[in-house]
């Protein structure tokens, strides 16, 4: 049951082991937060600091397919900030390999 | 219920025969036997996510290790480990033998 | 619960709540409850001429549920503190999470 991830039994396990750490949180609405994670709760509630959100604003061109506009890129730093876990779709802690 | 066809057919009188023996029954079994394995998740938006399923719980959040995130049979993003929060998953497909 | 707890040790900070209809919200934190509702006293609204119905609200009251963000003064939280106490209530939390499998 053990793979490469130092015994991991729990999906939170993962999360648990990047307190403290830069992570990579993909959230609904084509948002994207990188940022250092201090606490969770089951729900996915975060508080993380020094957090650089990047927002893709998609901007239909005229004349272009309807599914290829120009693809923007809106980004915010906040110092600290509390992400209500609703809108969490994936947390991927930083890299060990 | 005789020997007159090849392929057994399922005994008349038992009691509510299973469908036809894929491994086990349960979607329970389905995902104790993909643990470890490579899967596909497909979330609601239509992203797929490609990786080897580390485990699952009861809320279906998942943790993988190696993923590929694919839009559009696209590879746009890869991850060592990833967590997905379970109410954005649709479903988790076997991408290997179970 | 965690969060909870954290949130009530902000009161009387000024935070700027950012709702899912992304309306900004700036004011002083006066309570939370367990659902993260939260109320705010002496607020401002970032883009006042996108939402000028809001101008002339000083207080409100907001949902737990329509909360994307909250931002907070940095200040106000020991981020070790909130790391330890994550750890040990994480094992709580597991408890109650349903497991799978077994």
């Amino acid at each position: 049951m053990d793979t490469s991830s130092a015994g991991i039994q729990e999906p939170f396990d993962l999360i648990r082991l990047s307190l403290n750490e830069r992570v990579f949180v993909k959230l609904r609405g084509d948002r994207e937060l990188t940022g250092v994670l201090h606490a969770y709760d089951g729900h996915m509630n975060l508080i993380m600091s020094a957090v650089e959100e990047t927002i893709m604003v998609v901007e239909p061109v005229e004349g272009a397919p309807h599914s290829q506009g120009s693809v923007n890129y809106v980004k915010r730093k906040m110092e600290m900030l509390f992400v209500r876990g609703d809108g969490v779709i994936l947390v991927s802690p930083p890299s060990r390999t | 219920m005789d020997d007159d066809s090849t392929p057994p057919p399922p005994a008349n009188d038992a009691p509510a025969p299973p469908p036809p023996a894929l491994n086990s029954g349960s979607p329970t079994d389905f995902l104790k036997g993909v643990v470890g394995k490579r899967v596909v998740v497909r979330l609601t938006s239509g992203v797929d996510y490609r990786g080897v399923l580390s485990c699952l719980d009861g809320y279906m959040n998942i943790a993988l290790e190696q993923t590929e995130e694919h839009v559009n049979g696209r590879v746009i993003n890869r991850y060592g480990d990833a967590f997905i929060r379970g109410n954005n998953v649709l479903y988790i497909s076997a991408a290997e033998a179970i | 619960m965690l969060i909870f707890s954290v949130f009530k040790t902000l009161t009387d900070q000024t935070v700027i709540v950012e709702l899912k209809n992304d309306l900004l919200i700036t004011g002083v934190l006066k309570s939370v409850d367990q659902f993260l509702n939260i109320r705010l006293d002496n607020i401002q609204i970032s883009d006042e001429v996108r939402h000028p119905h809001m101008i002339a609200v000083k207080n409100c009251f907001i949902r737990g549920s329509v909360v994307r963000y909250v931002q907070i003064p940095a200040d106000a939280v020991d981020t070790q503190l909130l790391e330890d106490a994550t750890r040990r209530g994480s094992r709580f939390c597991y408890k109650r999470c349903p497991k799978f499998p077994d």
